[in-house]
């Protein structure tokens, strides 16, 4: 029994000193921490993305932003700031978003919901003049103020120059009765 | 927030007397007829009134309980009588944060429709004087 002892003590320890002839210690704590860091990644990058989708107000998303007929814009009225160095959802530098504005709602394919989409004006700078976009659905006229897009929004703001107009997903709409 | 959960229970509690209250559909009518002047936080903007830590101060009188009503907003926007209430209830819960009374008295579709028969045309003018009716009103207590 010692004498196997010994073998195994003897062998454990030619094992160990190859081993670490072969490698450094700073490479073991490299591929450790890839294999830490990469196991944590690679289950959380499909969840994560699937948490996202399902939080309220951050719909499933198709089509072009800089696109008249991407699902946002039914009913806008104006030029689009993704086409004017903002985005759908903000407004290019040197200009302010007018905190007043109009919303409707818009059905996305993407999931077949209707979302109610804050149309806010980007003001300050004259007109953008790129990608106008002119879709009207739900609009009403002037005596309905509320629901109109014919009427400067920018209001609330400190210049009332109209540059360009955002399409912002500030909520669900509520279907049932 | 304290306050506005009470009145909230209060307001489920309540609820076949003032009507029901459907958070998601108050808040949606809430998106689709007024966030736009008012904000989504109620906090309105230069001439929009606001709403957030002050609406609950129209609860003091009568007059004031009436005003939010009768003002244009309310009284000729496209929602009907019980999803008026129901808006106006909700915001009482969500914004009057700071400025909620002990005791609110949810108001009913049949209130709001008497109500709103008498919409506000100087509105500016009638609220500049309701507030200072309040604040009288406040010092007196």
């Amino acid at each position: 029994m010692k004498l196997l002892d010994g073998l195994f003590d003897k062998l454990f320890e030619q094992q160990t000193r190859q081993l670490a002839q072969r490698s450094s210690r700073r490479g073991i704590l490299k591929g450790l921490g890839g294999l830490l860091v990469g196991a944590g990644a690679i289950p959380l990058l499909p969840v994560a993305r699937a948490a996202a989708a399902e939080a309220p107000g951050q719909p499933v998303e198709e089509g072009d932003p800089a696109s008249c007929d991407y699902w946002r814009y039914c009913a806008i009225d104006g030029f689009l700031c993704s086409c004017c160095g903002g985005s759908e959802n903000t407004c290019p530098p040197g200009t302010e978003m007018s905190p007043v504005t109009w919303i409707g709602t818009c059905r996305n394919p993407a999931d077949g919901r209707n979302y109610v989409i804050s149309y806010n004006d980007c003001c300050g700078k004259s007109s953008c003049g790129a990608c106008l976009c002119q879709r009207d659905e739900g609009d009403r006229p002037a005596y309905r103020p509320d629901k109109t897009n014919d009427i400067n929004w920018c209001l609330g703001t400190s210049s009332a120059t109209y540059h360009c107009s955002t399409a912002i997903v500030v909520g669900v709409a509520f279907e049932g009765k | 927030m304290k306050t506005g959960l009470t009145i909230l229970a209060m307001l489920l509690t309540t609820s076949a007397v003032a009507g029901e209250l459907n958070l998601q559909r108050a808040q949606f009518n809430y998106q689709m007829s007024c966030q736009g002047c008012h904000a989504p936080d109620g906090s309105g903007a230069n001439s929009v009134p606001r709403m957030l830590d002050h609406v609950g101060n129209f609860l003091v009188t009568q007059t004031g309980r009436e005003y939010l009503v009768r003002v244009p907003g309310s009284a000729v926007s496209a929602l009907d009588d019980a999803e008026l209430a129901e808006v106006l209830n909700w915001i009482v819960v969500e914004f009057a944060g700071s400025s909620a009374k002990e005791s609110f008295e949810p108001y009913s579709s049949q209130e709001v429709g008497r109500l709103r028969q008498q919409p506000l045309n100087e509105v500016v003018q009638y609220r500049a004087q309701l507030l200072a009716d309040i604040a009288s009103a406040n010092m007196r207590e």
